[in-house]
């Protein structure tokens, strides 16, 4: 056809088509059209905007079409379908309740988990460089001694690696100066986590700054210090510039830092600068040999730590003058993320507060997926196993002409409603839960803080989702009904469903699963826990010695001894429970002097004694002896083994730096006892006595009966000879809590979800068996009439849901073998999963589905046939 | 009077459908307004209006021919029914009382 006519612009003429009552429609376009044609003779750019103008005017009330109807008619079957699920909530209310009531339960458990697994991952997050940030690590592989990964490192690594590596950008270190007395005029105070840096510390970690120079410029004489050690120092925190002395040093206070918050792996509660820690700054930076402090590096965004990895043996002979350097040390850069997740197999870690095995955060996440699994199990199986109630309802509903993707969005619609009233009762259970839960795990979550960020929109989402997920099986099975089959009263699909009994293996093999994963847990903690590890740990207090306390450390003991409650008091440079350090120790062979490092810890004459460690030939420390001091060894069984001589006793020893002829003579031989975490094996260990170096901690061993009277009386006399300095003591057993910490928590998250775990399959269980056992009323009433007995009947009716567990046991087992076998790698002293355990869990399982449904069987069981057969 | 008031655009538009008689659609009606009484008038008011009288039963319509100008739609002719023609008078009765009814003082004043 010709164009006759000037034809309008395209988009004004839709909208106009689209909005445009089509009793109108014809004549108003075709009107607008002809006006366009006569206007586009003149001026048509001008007659196209007046075209677009004249469409928008006619965009009013009166020209456009009713949009409302269809609204109208949603929303009358939105409220209907809100109003049929709300009749069908009231209506079942024991389904119902369970349905909710069990996804509520791992709604709030998997809150629980979020938090504990953000609160991991938040870890040292402020530091706004935080992706660049590494720290230095070595393994060692020294003769003699176990190969282990360390976190220290030598003071000369810092200086010369950012001039040898073009990738590092800048460094610092970190040398804790452990605690120090102070004093501030007359006033004596001790300040806990003093910490030596370099004055880039502050560059590269963002530990906000309250007052003074932010830029970690130090000096010898200056010094920050956190908010509340200006508060107990000074009573306030304007104290820039304000002196105070500690050791023989007079410090001025550089700036003052917030405290140092729980979620750093470095904590301290004053910086001043690393040299006081040294009497030769000028030799430090290019100190090789002793590692004995933390180096970070910044690294610029391109470095490859693969690349810089190849140039370290290089560097590090050079460094050390040493070509065999290599075969001991070998460098490598941690991810400041590592540092808290990733540092359980490194030893000689102590500034690393908090530090958390970062391999458990996916085991909770997993966890809180099955959780979920096994709650939305229920919600699945209880729907579509009570379909025929809902059936007639279909029915009529597609009768009177509902689509089957209407009647798919009202059963959506329900189960979104559930998994939100669900969602919403888990949180008021969590709010209730998390403080004394916080109590169990020894955690610090906050509910407040969950509910105003903004992960409650994700939750809430979330759930959302959940409810559309979990309601897509039983929608698609309740739309699809025929009219005709389910109106006229047959029983449509009540045959036994394949999908429902795997979602019961499913659920119950997760929960098999888990109980097993408690038992071994509980099992290796136990096993820890009571674990002979060759010395005791229990009433046995360890005092920090300073100064005054370091040399009158005689006094105090012998006054100490004279206390009723105290049973022993003995001394060591380190403490016992962490590896103690390595140094280098040398032995007379035939062959001559060999080289060796052992762990090496100095202690009292009577450390044996006080600490219950058993010898296993020869002798003790005495004090008869003068060559006790100094040049006599007791080693553990692991170093006498290690070096190999069939008689250790009287062999000739000692540390590195002795002469070679004159080295001291192994004394003693002790079992291997666990000085260092179950996760490790017994490392080769010497003892000496040195009592002129002074001991940095004094142990003493209280009669349990009365602990509170034994602290009382220690402090007493500690304040007798030291007046200057606070008492601190902590116990040993505590600092074996802290040690298994991580451990621990798993133990207690794994047995609360597990128990969580085998309720809601419970509740689900009790709901589908009361389901299945109804729709069988009547055939067991003419089982009974025919003669079955009771017992007979109860057979029949538990046995498939037996047989489902037995399933579920069958697949679970392989998995949850390897899974805690591979846990238990991690540990050097670990239990051998003992087969019952499986059997045991597998048995309680079953128990446990057991009891829940033998309500329903029971009943069943023993019912009149008359009452079931009355009515047909 | 009674229920049956109009405004004074809708008495205009009547006026004009009565004027054009037979030949009275959207375009035509526009341009008779706007060239006798040199006002603009846009499409969209003066088709709901239209609109709103049909609905209240003072004028009826039709479709007539397509033409190939107006892109092949057909026009809608409107034309005055009897209760419109009714009301129409009515208007007009009531403005001539009005007018007789005015006392010849009231304007005589002004013109001196």
């Amino acid at each position: 056809m010709k164009e006759t006519y000037a034809k309008p612009p395209k988009i004004p003429l839709h909208f106009l088509r689209w909005f445009c009552d089509p009793d109108m429609l014809e004549d108003i376009e075709g009107d607008l059209t002809e006006l366009f044609g006569v206007r586009a003779k003149d001026k048509p750019r001008l007659a196209k905007i007046i075209f677009w103008l004249d469409v928008l005017i006619m965009f009013r009330p009166g020209v456009i079409r009713n949009f409302e109807y269809q609204k109208l008619n949603n929303y009358d079957m939105f409220k209907n379908y809100l109003i049929a699920a709300w009749r069908n909530l009231m209506k079942n209310k024991r389904f119902s309740s369970i349905n909710i009531f069990s996804l509520t339960l791992g709604i709030a458990a998997c809150i629980i988990i979020f938090l504990f697994v953000k609160e991991e991952q938040a870890f040292d997050a402020f530091h706004s460089r935080k992706d660049q940030i590494f720290r230095l690590c070595e393994v060692q592989s020294f003769p003699g001694t176990n190969t282990q990964k360390v976190a220290l490192s030598m003071p000369g690594m810092g200086p010369t690696m950012k001039e040898e590596f073009p990738e590092i950008e800048t460094y610092a270190r970190f040398w804790s100066f452990r605690n120090q007395p102070a004093r501030v005029g007359d006033k004596h105070f001790m300040i806990d986590k003093v910490c030596g840096v370099d004055s880039t510390f502050l560059s590269i970690f963002d530990f906000p700054i309250i007052a003074g120079d932010p830029s970690g410029n130090m000096d010898g004489k200056e010094a920050y210090i956190t908010r509340s050690t200006a508060t107990k120092l000074f009573g306030s925190i304007d104290v820039v510039g304000q002196q105070f002395e500690m050791d023989d040093d007079l410090l001025s206070v550089k700036g003052v830092l917030e405290d140092v918050p729980d979620g750093s792996h470095l904590q301290f509660d004053m910086l001043c600068s690393i040299y006081l820690g040294t009497d030769d700054p000028a030799d430090f930076d290019h100190r090789f040999g002793s590692n004995h402090l933390n180096t970070y590096f910044i690294l610029n965004d391109g470095a490859n730590l693969e690349d810089m990895a190849q140039r370290y043996p290089e560097y590090l002979s050079r460094m050390m003058d040493n070509e065999d350097i290599n075969d001991f040390y070998k460098l490598f850069l941690q991810p400041l993320e590592d540092v808290h997740l990733a540092s359980t197999d490194i030893e000689h870690d102590y500034n690393n507060h908090r530090k958390f095995n970062g391999t458990y955060i996916d085991v909770f996440v997993l966890i809180g997926v099955f959780i979920l699994i096994i709650a939305s199990v229920n919600f699945m199986n209880l729907t579509t196993a009570r379909a025929s109630t809902r059936a007639k309802e279909v029915g009529v509903r597609k009768t009177i002409g509902a689509l089957r993707n209407q009647l798919f969005f009202q059963f959506i619609l329900e189960s979104t409603i559930m998994a939100l009233i669900a969602f919403a009762l888990a949180i008021v259970i969590d709010f209730i839960s998390i403080p004394s839960l916080n109590i169990l795990i020894d955690r610090d979550f906050s509910m407040l803080q969950f509910v105003s960020s903004e992960f409650i929109v994700v939750a809430f989402l979330f759930t959302l989702a959940l409810g559309i997920v979990t309601g897509m099986y039983p929608a698609l099975y309740l739309s699809s009904f025929r009219p005709v089959t389910v109106l006229k009263g047959l029983k449509s699909g009540e045959k036994k469903s394949l999908f429902r009994s795997s979602l019961i293996v499913l659920q119950f093999g997760l929960a098999v699963g888990l109980i097993v994963c408690t038992l071994v847990v509980v099992q290796q903690l136990n096993f820890m826990k009571n674990k002979d590890i060759g010395y005791r740990t229990d009433h046995i207090m360890v005092v920090s010695l300073n100064y005054d306390a370091r040399d009158n450390y005689q006094q105090i003991k012998d006054e100490l001894l004279k206390q009723s409650s105290v049973l022993g008091v003995t001394a060591s440079g380190q403490r016992i429970g962490n590896n103690f350090h390595q140094w280098g120790f040398k032995v007379k062979k035939d062959t001559g002097i060999v080289d060796f490092t052992p762990s090496n810890v100095v202690v009292d004459y009577d450390y044996l004694d006080v600490y219950d460690i058993k010898l296993k030939d020869g002798r003790t420390f005495s004090k008869e002896h003068a060559k006790d001091n100094g040049l006599a060894f007791i080693v553990n069984e692991a170093f006498a083994k290690e070096i190999g001589f069939e008689d250790p006793l009287g062999q000739r020893v000692g540390h590195g730096w002795y002469p070679d002829d004159s080295l001291g003579t192994i004394i003693g031989v002790t079992e291997d006892f666990n000085f260092n975490s179950l996760h490790y094996k017994v490392n080769t260990l010497s003892m000496v006595v040195h009592s002129d170096w002074g001991y940095s901690e004094m142990s003493v061993k209280l009669n349990g009966s009365n602990i509170a009277q034994g602290i009382k009386e220690v402090e007493s006399v500690y304040n007798q000879f030291v007046s200057n300095y606070p008492f601190e003591y902590e116990f040993l057993d505590d600092h074996f809590a802290e040690l298994y910490k991580a451990d621990n928590q798993l133990g207690s998250i794994i047995t609360i979800i597990a128990v969580l775990a085998i309720m809601i399959g419970g509740m689900g269980l009790f709901g589908l068996a009361s389901i299945s056992i109804n729709r069988r009323i009547k055939e067991i009433g003419i089982r009974k009439v025919l003669g079955a007995s009771s017992k007979d009947l109860m057979v029949l009716l538990s046995k498939n849901f037996g047989i489902l567990i037995l399933i579920s046991f069958v697949i679970a087992v392989p998995f949850t073998w390897i899974y805690l076998a591979g846990w238990l790698e991690g540990f050097a002293y670990r239990i051998s999963i003992n087969p019952l355990v499986f059997l045991l869990g597998g048995v309680m399982a079953l128990v446990v589905a057991m009891i829940t449904i033998s309500l329903h069987v029971i009943r069943a069981a023993y019912s009149n046939p008359v009452t079931s057969l009355r009515y047909e | 009077m009674g229920k049956n008031t109009i405004g004074e655009f809708e008495e205009i538009l009547m006026l004009t459908v009565g004027v054009l008689y037979k030949e009275a659609y959207g375009i035509a009606i526009k341009e008779e307004i706007e060239s006798k009484l040199k006002r603009k008038v846009s499409v969209g008011a003066m088709r709901t209006a239209l609109k709103r009288l049909e609905k209240k039963g003072l004028l009826k319509s039709h479709l007539g021919e397509a033409t190939a100008i107006r892109g092949g739609k057909r026009k809608r002719y409107f034309v005055v029914t009897p209760l419109g023609q009714k009301v129409l008078k009515e208007v007009m009765d009531t403005r001539k009382q009005l007018w007789e009814s005015i006392p010849d003082v009231a304007f005589d004043l002004k013109l001196i």
